[in-house]
């Protein structure tokens, strides 16, 4: 039985038929990114089966075809959605919704061309370094494990495009991981202008200066995170200024790669989901919640042995559902030290969670003609040169 | 930690820091070397730490070693754990030139201006001699530089294993035939040596400031 089967897949397709790999791609055998653990709890009983079904439903209700009812609800019922997206977007519309809740559908749809003239006309410093990291972003995943294959052109050419668009930036490690992950659930150009939204700011802080050279985004939060866990987990604050352990020894990828560089996949997932809708304050509530829940272990550890911790979370604490509602229960703290990074411009109304303050400009408002140009033209003008 | 034995697991513990461009293999001579194994590596985001003990003659060594990023833009993540090593390995690629000649115009500079440790050991390792074919630096360039630069020596390949426990051995020798360095590694100072913060270290945090 298991010949005739055989045959047949290796004629049929360009997956690599021997190999098994979980429900997201990923070898089996591969430790790491596997979520083999998890998705063997899913979908086994026919009740699960029902609920995901049902919330498939309410979800393509939410959004419309293709999204079209999506700002209308978004607008409406803001914390519906956002408790909808908290308890994990379905899978199959994962790519959809990312780009609608992230601005770069709008993007998108503002600068038609603009992508494939990144890619086809114009060269990038940046190419032999893209070109290096490829076979080491995600190498147990079928989609990029091929030479060549499709799913490392697609990453090459995200990256390379982006690091035209955006000289300042260029191509920095960790941003294959981003891109990496944003091509399991859409087409390269989604990809790329999920990339824009995110490090440009349509919807939540810019990221692009995680990348930046001095990396002061990075430093700035590592700095504001080892004040977190001195405020909200006294204990183990201490006990890593007894240790001399620093967020700069765990924390920094974090940051970089938003948990997409070594987290297991599932729970990268339904970090990414809340990433998007709620920014950056969920990086650093995720990051508290496994410190908060794990330092009973890690008060007792010394200084290589804690080191080594940080980077490698035991099982239990790696289930997102078990961590994110921890992380969510993670509040007042996080929400001020954000605000006084922002310059203390706090933002008036809380209804406007999903679309405040794009690059000074709201995208809803953005209309037809004169609007859309002026937020276009904002927005790239930023590859050129940013005024910093 | 054996310390409840009373009587101390290592005599020396000493801290050693890999440092070179992106991709030379820094991470694979680690992982070869602490646990023996070959494997297709993520790039090095930040650091990396990894332990290992080592017995040469009748002392009991450990080594606490940092692995770095090598891209350039992550220099300022990596600069402050040149503190207080003892040993600094820098690799380069005998496949890429680039490599090679990044050596003295960033990573010699890079040890000049980070690190602590007048006495401090600096080794020069080529990586990848498996790749013998596409070699594009000779090991006499690799000599020379050595020479000139006062550093110990050797080509290797972390993938095939060949003299990676070597490029350890001979760093760790060096450094306990140097009374200064022993000193501070000896398991008296230990504490001293092996906990150096680096975000207290001058420049790499005076960036740190939350407005904007
Ligand atoms: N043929 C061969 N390939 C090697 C050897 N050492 C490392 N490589 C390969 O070179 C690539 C880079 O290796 P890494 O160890 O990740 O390099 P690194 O210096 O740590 O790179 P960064 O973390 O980005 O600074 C990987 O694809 C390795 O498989 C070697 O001795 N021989
Ligand atoms: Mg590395």
């Amino acid at each position: 039985m298991s010949k005739k089967r055989r045959e047949n897949e290796t004629e049929s397709g360009p997956v690599t038929p021997h190999v098994p790999v979980d429900r997201f791609g990923f070898l089996k055998q591969e430790h790491g990114n596997s979520p083999e653990r998890f998705s063997k709890a899913r979908s086994t009983s026919s009740t699960d089966h029902d609920r995901e079904e049902r919330k498939v439903r309410k979800w393509r209700k939410m959004i419309g075809v293709g999204g079209s009812d999506w700002k209308h609800y978004a607008r409406r019922k803001p914390n519906v959605v956002k408790r909808r997206i908290r308890k994990g977007i379905p899978d199959c519309l994962r790519g959809l919704v990312w780009q609608l809740i992230s601005g770069s559908r709008d993007l998108l749809l503002m600068n038609p061309g603009v992508y494939e003239q990144l890619v086809i006309y114009e060269t990038s410093a940046s190419e032999l370094d893209i070109i290096r990291d490829i076979s080491r972003t995600f190498p147990s995943h079928v989609f990029f494990q091929k030479r060549h294959g499709p799913g490392q052109r697609s990453l090459y050419n995200v990256l390379k495009a982006y690091s035209v668009y955006d000289r300042d930036v260029g191509y920095v490690q960790g941003m294959g991981f981003i891109a990496g992950l944003l091509l399991l659930y859409m087409s390269e150009e989604d990809a790329f202008w999920l990339l824009v939204a995110l490090l440009k700011g349509a919807v939540h802080a810019p990221m692009e200066g995680l990348y930046h050279a001095r990396l002061p985004l990075v430093q700035q939060y590592l700095f504001q995170l080892e004040s977190l866990v001195r405020e909200l987990i006294p204990k183990l604050g201490e006990h890593f200024t007894q240790e001399m352990i620093n967020p700069s020894m765990y924390a920094s990828q974090w940051f970089i790669t938003v948990f997409s560089y070594s987290f297991p996949f599932p729970l990268a997932l339904r970090i990414w989901d809340v990433f998007l809708s709620e920014g950056v304050k969920i990086v650093f509530k995720v990051g508290l919640a496994l410190l908060r829940y794990c330092q009973d272990e890690l008060v007792r550890l010394p200084f290589e042995k804690l080191i080594h911790a940080l980077k490698n979370f035991p099982e239990d604490a790696m289930n997102p559902d078990t961590l994110l509602p921890l992380a969510y229960s993670i509040k007042k703290s996080v929400n001020e030290i954000m605000m006084e990074s922002k310059g203390g411009k706090k933002n008036s109304s809380s209804s406007s969670l999903f679309y405040e303050a794009p690059l000074g400009y709201s995208i809803e408002d953005v209309r037809p003609n004169g609007g859309i140009k002026k937020f276009k033209s904002s927005v790239y003008s930023n590859c050129a040169k940013r005024p910093s | 930690m054996g310390s409840s034995s009373g009587q101390p697991e290592f005599d020396y513990l000493f801290k050693v820091l890999l440092i070179g461009d992106s991709g030379v293999g820094k991470s694979s001579l680690l992982l070869s070397f602490t646990s023996n194994t070959f494997d297709d590596l993520s790039p090095t985001i930040g650091v990396d730490f990894k332990v290992k003990y080592l017995t040469i003659g009748e002392k009991k060594l450990k080594l606490a070693i940092w692995d770095t990023a090598g891209q350039e833009r992550f220099r300022t993540l990596t600069s402050s754990y040149y503190r207080g090593a003892q040993g600094i390995i820098m690799v380069y690629d005998v496949t890429r030139r680039d490599t090679f000649t990044n050596l003295s115009d960033i990573w010699a500079k890079e040890i000049d201006l980070y690190s602590t440790n007048q006495d401090c050991i600096k080794m020069l390792v080529g990586n990848k001699v498996d790749k013998e074919s596409e070699r594009a630096v000779t090991k006499k360039e690799g000599i020379d530089f050595a020479r000139e630069y006062g550093c110990l020596f050797l080509e290797c390949s972390a993938k095939t294993r060949v003299n990676v426990e070597q490029c350890f051995e001979e760093l760790v020798l060096k450094i306990l035939e140097t009374p200064s360095l022993t000193a501070e590694g000896s398991s008296g100072g230990k504490k001293n040596i092996f906990k150096q913060n680096p975000a207290q270290t001058s420049s790499a945090s005076s960036s740190y400031c939350c407005g904007s």
